[in-house]
């Protein structure tokens, strides 16, 4: 039998992957500061004896898309974006630092300043704890301030640094936490460049009319290799039938 | 079986409760201190499919590997305690309050649940109530001889009498405040109540520390942005249409597998 009929079903199975894929990037079309993932596929010759006709196809994710999304204004002064390249830095759920451009933010009922997911915000020297007060103002570096008023007076008060890092994109990678990393599970240095927006959220950066014509490709690709499996299967009839006798 | 299909159902499910949050949001346009309400999503863990950095031969690994993530689910409604605008009324008992804090009203379980709706009445007993006839807390009692009422910015309540000049202190209204108020329950009926993660009611005389003023004769209106509001929900509806499209195309890929092989 030929072998053909393996190498279209390991396309068609890598089709369906890549499928997966792009139906992620879809359902997370308004997921705040969700960066879209990018698939390829890349050839894998098969070498053994005789020729190396076989070539499967295998299906990655070569890395994320870091471009930035749009701004959506909501006038809260703990939602958060960064302007230009960098990442807020959290504290993940295995305890470790992570990054993130989600930048809603919100405090606990013990004063941890966490992200609206339940991640503590990482300060320069730890978690931040924000006390009581009238008004919480996040300013562009980042800095988090307290107003508190006290006899008419309002009284402002600094009580933390939010971490703002600018690493090389070469070494960020998406976790399956969803949280960005560094590779080698280095940790960033803040960066004092980076700067915070108060007031708005970054939406998802997923480009809608870019994943539609991946998905009809993808589909038509995958209808493509049904084809061959059924070029395939005729072939091997014909063949059956050549050896009848009559 | 096909992953496709399960992620954009994913998809299909987030978009919905958005819906629902900005149908209730709108649906509350007119709610005295009621405060919108906005879903939170976030992407659910990626899979490991093929691990970078694997060996893919005794010398080799292989550059970049294969994590297929499994979609979208909505981790919160976040209620955002921002100010909404202040409308005259110049009744009596109607009051609003400017900055932080809630009225406490005593539910009839004996809990004491908060809001932002300043519409109170008095009762026959002359107790002041909210509209489902709750009352306020601490009790402030009006007199049935009382003329007028007059509530001060610290929450200070008086009435004038008559033949007596000079207006008699009944009560003074205090506020609680929490530091989470977005992790208060809604419990409906404009109520709101006391969980472990809004923390401890703080209890204070208005105008004081972190609480707002009390201000008699305004209403506080609601903060749903009904411009906002259309905006997400084109966006919410969209985003619906394209998540069930993926679903469509994964079960014609499917479907085609089953007719033609």
């Amino acid at each position: 039998m030929d072998r053909m009929l393996y190498v279209a079903m390991s396309g068609a199975k890598q089709n369906l992957l890549a499928q997966a894929h792009n139906a992620n990037n879809m359902a997370n079309v308004s997921t705040t500061g969700f960066k879209a993932d990018l698939a390829a596929a890349r050839s894998m010759p098969l070498f053994g004896t005789g020729l190396p006709t076989r070539v499967y196809s295998m299906t990655e994710r070569e890395g994320t898309d870091f471009n930035h999304g749009a701004i959506q204004s909501t006038g809260r002064s703990l939602d958060i974006t960064i302007q230009g390249d960098g990442f807020i830095a959290v504290q993940g759920k295995d305890g470790n630092e992570a990054y993130t451009r989600f930048g809603s933010l919100s405090v606990t009922s013990t004063g941890l300043l966490e992200t609206s997911h339940g991640l503590p915000v990482m300060g320069d020297d730890g978690p931040i704890t924000v006390p009581e007060a009238k008004r919480i103002e996040i300013s562009a570096d980042g800095t988090v301030s307290t107003i508190t008023q006290t006899k008419g007076a309002e009284v402002v008060d600094v009580v933390g640094r939010i971490k703002l890092v600018n690493p090389d994109l070469k070494n960020v990678f998406k976790g399956q936490d969803a949280l960005f990393h560094l590779k080698d599970g280095e940790i960033a240095d803040a960066d004092a460049d980076v700067s915070v927006l108060s007031g708005g959220l970054e939406g998802s950066n997923v480009n809608i009319a870019t994943e539609m014509v991946n998905m009809i490709e993808l589909a038509r690709q995958f209808e493509m290799q049904v084809k061959m499996m059924k070029v395939a299967e005729e072939n091997d009839e014909q063949a059956s039938r050549l050896l009848n006798i009559n | 079986m096909a992953e496709p299909l399960w992620i954009a159902k994913t998809g299909l499910d987030a978009q919905k409760n958005r819906l629902s949050t900005i149908s209730n949001n709108l649906a509350n346009v007119n709610t005295t201190g009621f405060k919108r309400g906005r879903a939170i999503f976030e992407d659910l863990i990626y899979q490991n499919v093929r691990q970078p950095g694997g060996q893919s031969s005794q010398e080799t690994e292989l550059p970049s590997g294969l994590t297929l993530g499994t979609g979208v689910r909505t981790v919160a409604t976040q209620k955002l305690h921002q100010q909404g605008s202040l409308l005259q009324t110049a009744n009596q008992l109607d009051m609003a309050i400017e900055g932080r804090g809630f009225f406490q009203i005593l539910q009839p379980n004996g809990n004491i649940a908060y809001t932002r709706n300043g519409e109170f009445q008095v009762s026959a007993d002359g107790q002041v109530v909210n509209s489902a006839g709750y009352r306020l807390q601490p009790d402030i009692n009006i007199p049935a001889n009382a003329l007028s009422v007059t509530i001060g910015v610290d929450g200070t309540v008086s009435v004038s009498q008559p033949g007596n000049p000079v207006p008699a202190q009944i009560g003074t209204i205090q506020l609680a405040d929490f530091v989470n108020p977005s992790g208060l329950q809604s419990l409906g009926g404009n109520l709101l109540s006391e969980t472990a993660a809004s923390g401890a009611a703080i209890v204070g005389a208005p105008d004081t520390l972190s609480f707002g003023g009390v201000i008699q004769g305004s209403l506080e209106s609601s903060n749903v942005n009904v411009v906002e509001e259309l905006v997400n929900m084109i966006e919410t509806q969209r985003a619906y249409e394209m998540n069930s499209k993926a679903i469509s195309t994964a079960d014609q890929m499917l479907q085609y597998v089953n007719n033609n092989l």
